[in-house]
């Protein structure tokens, strides 16, 4: 995760005042990835998605100080393109066939393993790789880094018939043995500030499509973490709304099924999942039978209930009867015992002695005997009391068993009346039932035992054979309704938990809705505020380079995301809008990727400080030619800039604009044979026009005092910037401190003094040591050309342009 | 000695023959009129001699070009006389196989001609 992405979301966030918005969490949650985003809907949270190992380039700021090429295409015996290290434009210029796009092809197949141009052609095409006049195929190249004590080396060599895919590149860094390429991080940054275009590339730029042109742009952005979040977002959208769908889609059938069966859950469920909201509490509840709604037990309850009914046992109630008899027969046995009358006559006396302890003493109220009743007769009375008590006690316990075996009855039939009472409704029918147990019941009205005995006898078959009906009508109806909802139930459960995860998720759409929603908004927002430096370079690009077309280029956007991404180019002709790239000539197609290209290329995050340009004049009309030499001096200001043309418009423009380049020239014998020739460099530029003005034989004296010495100025400066910036780029210093220095270091004297002294300040000292070791003649020459007005004769100016070539010379071999 | 020619109706010719389609010049014009600009860059630059009371001739135009820069008092302007100078020449010698400029293209290179022009001797 890029930080810095987060915190332009939070921002935006706060700008929207959308950070207390409940779905602002979802947004900040999509960045960390899918599996941060899911624990924060659920509520938890989980450990912030593992940074994704971005390979930072391990080495930046590289500038190329040769290319190597041997075997390779048009190349045969070995050759080495030298090149200026540093910030600067060098045409490398030869005929079609030169050799000179094999430095080009070189350079991309050895850092990259392939080329561009190669990837759409037929096989042939890339078998060609190999130079028919030499068996050895090598491709090197030398780069300056900053940081780098010394120079790092990239190779890649080819056995003598080996395949083109099977030679590995090496890196070796300031003489440490050599490494795999990758390390050197460049990987990435090849493909996204990709340093090399040809004249294939820039057609195909734009004809590839919208969506290609599109990634090639926004691989520079370094916007993958937003593509990733949206899609987290989206992704967990879609999970929801097919989750949705699919509960809703599944109910339709689960309820035409529930439909069919006769049971008062599936009826339930129907209910419940049949509105707009469905209420799964409730259809938990009948799936679990329990009673969740009003209304009563529910039907399955009732009709479990009826069949758990127990019928009175035949062996129970025959006990029961038994027990009657023996406890009436003990009874009639104990009445004429003196157990009962002991038990009377206590009856009797502790009557009395409630009579004496309320009334107090008196006669006796039955026999009248005067004063019978007093404290004596209390007291002794008592005590007999108890005596008779205790003789009671038998005839009490056969009395007890009586009343014991006169309920057992009510026991011997456990009804469930809750049950019963609404067996109509899950359509049992209850008369015969009725019957019985009425016929039962009257057993209530019976005193005498015997007789209770013998009504239960009887009335207990009949009863026995109602329940036992109803019970086993109960229980195949109960059956009957499993075997319909068991398989239903099982889907009812698996339904019940599609449709909570749904219901769950549904609450979190309306929250991800707009969590994407503006997410996508503010990625939008975010892209084009980053793509916005480089679409103004671009369009400067191009306003340079369309001269007179009628062509006008707006605003060029990045727009759509997913499959529909593209570029979107304003494009007018003639004032009229919306036009389509197709009424572009392929110059201006050509024009118009080179400027999208140039400002991708020269970005500050690219490791790499060099462009190579493969032939971008062809096709392209004369005038824009001259923009093209503008637009390549504009880059070459802080980015080392390398074109090979095999057209000479460019190096005419270049020379004619006095654009500071330096031109080489490759011509190919026979046999693969390729030579390079340095044409031109902006030291021999100046001395050259030096030494034109300074040999016209008829040029004013004034003219050539106020010319000559000031060239051959310029040319002196800018061989001390050449000689510093090879230097100190050599010792991996970084190029802006470098391009600083040299900026600082204002006049010839100070340059020089950087040049010989690494010491802009020491430029007392610099005469001297050009009189000490460079001759008399040369700290002259020097001294003309710093001085602000020279007196310089016609004469003498020519003298002063060579002594300067010799003082270039000199300070050259310094380096 | 006569003094150089006023550069602007020279200009002005080749810009009218850019301008008016008539059937005399049919085909012609673009290598006519990028004569009449040549000239007149050639009378800007002599006139700026003039002012400087310099005597060129017999010095090389491309000698000129040069000291152009030192006297312009506006470099990318002398550099871009001296671009069109060679584009004009060009198109005015004939080069096999060379096509002749384009409308735009001379338009362009009569716009530096005429920057000169006002550089030199502002109206």
């Amino acid at each position: 995760m890029d930080p810095g992405i987060r915190s332009l979301v939070e921002s935006r966030l706060e700008a929207d005042d959308s950070a207390n918005h409940a779905w602002s969490g979802l947004v900040l949650a999509a960045l960390g990835g899918r599996e941060v985003l899911e624990a924060e809907l659920s509520g938890g949270s989980a450990a912030p998605r593992a940074v994704a190992a971005r390979t930072a380039p391990v080495l930046v700021g590289a500038f190329l100080k040769d290319v190597l090429v041997e075997g390779f295409r048009g190349i045969g015996p070995q050759q080495t393109l030298s090149l200026r290290p540093g910030p600067g434009l060098t045409l490398v210029v030869g005929r079609n066939g030169s050799g000179k796009s094999s430095f080009a092809e070189g350079l991309e197949v050895l850092l990259t393993g392939d080329s561009l141009r190669w990837k759409e052609r037929a096989a042939v095409w890339r078998e060609g790789w190999r130079n028919l006049h030499h068996p050895a195929a090598s491709l090197g190249a030398t780069f300056l880094v900053e940081g780098a004590r010394g120079p790092c080396v990239v190779s890649r060599r080819w056995d003598e018939g080996a395949e083109f895919e099977t030679a590995a590149a090496t890196a070796a860094l300031d003489g440490a043995p050599a490494s795999d390429l990758g390390a050197l991080g460049w990987t990435a940054a090849l493909r996204t500030h990709r340093p090399f275009l040809s004249y294939n590339e820039l057609g195909s730029l734009l004809d590839e499509g919208p969506s290609k042109l599109y990634d090639a742009l926004s691989s520079i952005l370094g916007l993958e973490d937003l593509v990733e979040a949206l899609a987290a977002l989206q992704e967990a959208r879609r999970t929801r709304e097919k989750a949705l769908k699919e509960a809703t889609d599944a109910r339709e059938g689960l309820v035409a099924r529930l439909r069919e069966v006769d049971d008062e859950r599936a009826r339930r469920v129907v209910a419940a999942a049949s509105g707009k909201e469905w209420d799964l509490d409730a259809v938990e509840a009948a799936l679990g039978g329990f009673a969740g709604t009003a209304g009563g037990p529910a039907e399955g309850d009732v009709l479990r209930g009826i069949a758990s009914l127990e019928p009175p046992d035949a062996a129970r109630v025959g006990e029961a009867a038994a027990e009657m008899r023996a406890a009436a027969a003990a009874v009639e046995s104990a009445r004429a015992t003196s157990a009962a009358r002991s038990r009377d006559a206590a009856a009797l006396v502790e009557s009395a002695l409630e009579y004496h302890a309320a009334h107090g003493d008196s006669d006796c109220p039955v026999c009248g005997r005067k004063g019978a009743l007093d404290a004596a007769w209390s007291k002794k009375q008592r005590e007999a009391v108890a005596k008779l008590r205790a003789a009671a006690q038998e005839a009490d316990a056969v009395h007890q068993r009586a009343d014991a075996a006169r309920h057992a009855w009510e026991s011997l039939v456990p009804l469930k009346p809750e049950a019963l009472t609404r067996a109509a409704e899950v359509g049992l029918d209850l008369g015969p039932l009725v019957g019985a147990l009425a016929t039962w019941v009257e057993a209530g009205g019976i005193a005498d035992l015997g007789a209770l005995a013998d009504h239960l006898e009887r009335a207990s078959a009949p009863l026995r054979d109602a329940i036992e009906k109803l019970r086993d009508t109960a229980r195949a109806e109960l059956g009957r309704r499993e075997d319909a909802w068991r398989p239903l139930a099982v889907e009812v459960a698996a339904w019940l938990k599609a449709a909570r995860d749904a219901v769950r998720g549904a609450a979190e759409l309306k929250h991800l809705k707009s969590a994407e929603s503006w997410f996508k908004k503010a990625a939008a927002g975010i892209r084009d505020d980053r793509f916005a430096p480089i679409a103004e370079k671009a369009a400067a690009i191009w306003e340079r380079l369309r001269q007179q077309s009628h062509v006008e280029l707006g605003r060029i956007q990045l727009t759509g995301e997913g499959t529909r991404r593209r570029v979107s180019l304003d494009v007018t002709v003639d004032g009229v809008e919306g036009a389509a790239l197709g009424v572009m000539s392929q110059g201006e197609l050509h024009s118009l990727a080179l400027s999208l290209f140039v400002p991708r290329a020269t970005l500050a995050e690219s490791p790499f400080r060099f462009i190579v340009i493969d032939d971008p004049v062809q096709s392209m009309d004369p005038s824009r030619v001259e923009g093209l030499a503008r637009v390549l001096e504009g880059a070459s200001a802080d980015r080392q800039v390398v074109v090979f043309t095999h057209d000479d418009r460019l190096p005419e423009a270049v020379r004619r604009l006095d654009i500071a380049a330096e031109i080489v020239e490759v011509t190919r014998r026979d046999a693969s044979v390729v030579e390079l020739r340095r044409a031109l460099d902006p030291v021999g530029r100046y001395l050259e026009d030096a030494l034109a003005v300074a040999g016209t034989a008829d040029l004013p004296s004034s003219a050539a005092a106020r010319v000559v010495p000031g060239l051959c100025r310029l040319g002196l400066e800018a061989t001390c910037m050449e000689v510093v910036r090879r230097r100190r780029l050599g010792r991996g210093e970084p190029y802006a401190e470098v391009e600083r220095t040299l900026g600082e270091a204002s006049g010839l004297l100070p340059l020089a003094a950087l040049a010989l002294f690494d010491d802009a300040a020491r430029t007392r000292e610099v005469l001297p040591r050009v009189e000490r070791e460079a001759g008399a003649p040369l700290a002259q020459a020097l001294k003309q050309c710093e001085e602000a007005t020279p007196e310089v004769k016609p004469a003498a100016a020519l003298e002063l342009v060579r002594q300067s070539s010799k003082l270039a010379a000199w300070l050259r071999g310094l380096a | 000695m006569t003094g150089p020619a006023d550069p602007r109706p020279l200009l002005e010719l080749a810009d009218g023959l850019l301008r008016r389609a008539e059937p005399a010049t049919a085909g012609l014009w673009p290598r006519a009129s990028a004569l009449l600009a040549l000239q007149a860059l050639e009378a800007g630059v002599a006139r700026l001699w003039q002012r400087h009371a310099l005597d060129f001739h017999g010095c090389s135009m491309r000698t000129q070009l040069i000291c152009l820069r030192s006297y312009l008092e506006d470099a990318p302007l002398a550099a871009r006389a001296s671009h069109t100078w060679s584009a004009l020449s060009r198109a005015c010698h004939h080069h096999a196989y060379e096509l002749a400029p384009t409308s735009t293209e001379l338009e362009d290179w009569f716009a530096v001609v005429g920057e000169l022009v006002r550089k030199v001797e502002p109206a």
